[in-house]
């Protein structure tokens, strides 16, 4: 059951049956959310943080999201001058490319080619390169990916579909420093004549993570 | 970074911790530590073999020092490390050609 | 080798290796409280007064039995109120009324002022 779905059932104990005219049930913020909102207004009080900084940094965050890497493996597919920056220094090409980094973080694009797979995790927590990606979806902070990719990641990627062949690497980046980490997959066959729009439109966050290669019957249906 | 030569023409004296300990190629093994509170290192990798891959530069900060706080000082460098899976797993199924990279903090290293 | 050493020297989220079930493939729409949850987090680093790394060490400590229980914001938002506490930046008292006073004007009919 969903917060939200939770609020909704506890909300109309207080015996009494006027519509809310306000505050929809649903609204009404639980536990956690109460303390978030306390603890932002007292820092904004007492002026160690800006009121509007909070805002900024969600557009900051909205602005990031799978579509930016897929152009970034886009360019690299088509520009080789651009791929050779790309795997020299990630962080410098993507800036390179209007993409901020607002964190320090670094990035090493990870090229997939016919001899290696790569595929990235964080086992202690959560790190994944968000300037580029946006925000990790959930299997990949919960326990069973980060569990079991450094320890099974044949197994791992099969549950996602994808089999590597044994003369193939499977190369697994565990990132607990300040590195982040970005696949660029394989270029699928028969996309010879696409445009570099068109072939962004096959690489998806997923591709970009290491657990599906991308295919030439990628859309944008699916991350 | 200047080359030994060049430092040593110039009479450069760099200063401690400035410069790598470790060059990509050089074998090393994960110390068998066991602090208590933060650590970065995780437990299946303590005392497994590898080599270094690369150094990433510039020399930072020890990240279990900044989970207490501290933001600045003593840097150090970070080295990319790359170790076989059937070094870090006894049984572990896959290809024998499957490898893990992981970024670890100077100190966690000891040359073999 | 000891149960209780274990816990002390394998920290809660050090999970590479361990056995685990299959991946559910699951993902959320974050909930606004959780953007700016995150936002706050990276607002909180540029200002220096509490880093990604403290971030991760705060929500360490709350042991894994909060960890195993609490979704990932909500791991996040108690780990910067020990901090700031930790800090001195803000008191658990602060806090309190703080939460009070939200939960007070967010509830159409709280409990009536005195």
């Amino acid at each position: 059951m969903s917060r939200q779905e939770k609020s909704r059932d506890q909300a109309h104990d207080h015996g009494h049956d006027h519509p809310h005219a306000e505050i929809s049930q649903s609204e009404r913020p639980g536990y956690y959310e109460i303390m978030e909102t306390a603890v932002r207004e007292l820092l904004i009080e007492r002026k160690l943080i800006g009121a509007d900084e909070i805002r900024r940094q969600i557009e900051v965050l909205d602005s990031r999201n799978p579509a930016l890497g897929a152009k970034i493996v886009a360019r690299a597919w088509v520009d080789p001058a651009f791929r050779a920056r790309l795997l020299a220094d990630g962080r410098a090409a993507c800036e390179e490319f209007g993409i901020t980094f607002y964190d320090d973080t670094l990035l090493i694009v990870l090229e997939n080619t016919d001899k290696v797979h790569n595929l990235i995790v964080c086992t202690l927590c959560s790190c994944y390169p968000r300037p580029v990606l946006g925000l990790p979806p959930d299997w990949y902070k919960a326990k069973p990916y980060r569990a079991r990719a450094v320890s099974e990641p044949r197994k791992v990627l099969a549950e996602f579909g994808t089999m590597i062949p044994d003369d193939v690497e499977v190369r697994v980046h565990d990132s607990t420093a300040m590195v982040r980490y970005l696949v660029l997959p394989k270029r699928p066959s028969g996309t010879e004549n696409y445009s570099e729009e068109q072939l962004a439109a096959l690489v998806t966050r997923d591709t970009m993570i290491g657990v599906v290669p991308a295919t030439i019957d990628t859309g944008r249906k699916a991350p | 970074m200047p080359s030994a030569a060049h430092r040593s023409i110039l009479g450069i004296v760099p200063a401690l911790g400035e410069l790598p300990i470790f060059r990509p190629g050089d074998r090393i093994r994960i110390r068998e530590r066991s602090p208590i509170g933060h650590y970065r290192v995780p437990t299946y990798l303590r005392g497994k073999r590898g080599s270094v891959e690369a150094v990433i530069e510039p020399a930072a900060v020890d990240n279990e020092e900044e989970g207490y706080g501290r933001n600045a000082g003593s840097r150090r460098h970070y080295y990319r490390v790359a170790i076989p899976m059937t070094e870090i797993w006894p049984d572990y199924v896959g290809s024998s050609r499957d490898g893990l990279r992981i970024e670890v903090f100077e100190t966690w290293l000891e040359r073999i | 080798m000891t149960q209780t050493e274990n816990l002390v020297k394998r920290l809660p989220n050090d999970i590479g290796g361990l056995p685990a079930e299959p991946i559910q493939r699951t993902d959320h729409e974050l909930e606004p409280w959780e953007k700016r949850c995150h936002a706050l987090a990276d607002v909180l680093d540029f200002h220096k007064i509490l880093n990604t790394e403290e971030k991760r060490c705060g929500v360490e400590a709350l042991g894994s039995e909060m960890i195993g229980k609490l979704t990932y914001y909500e791991r996040w938002i108690v780990a910067f109120a020990n901090i700031l506490f930790r800090k001195g930046i803000l008191t658990p008292a602060d806090l309190a009324r703080k939460m009070a006073e939200v939960e007070a004007r967010s509830t159409p009919s709280g409990p009536a002022r005195e």
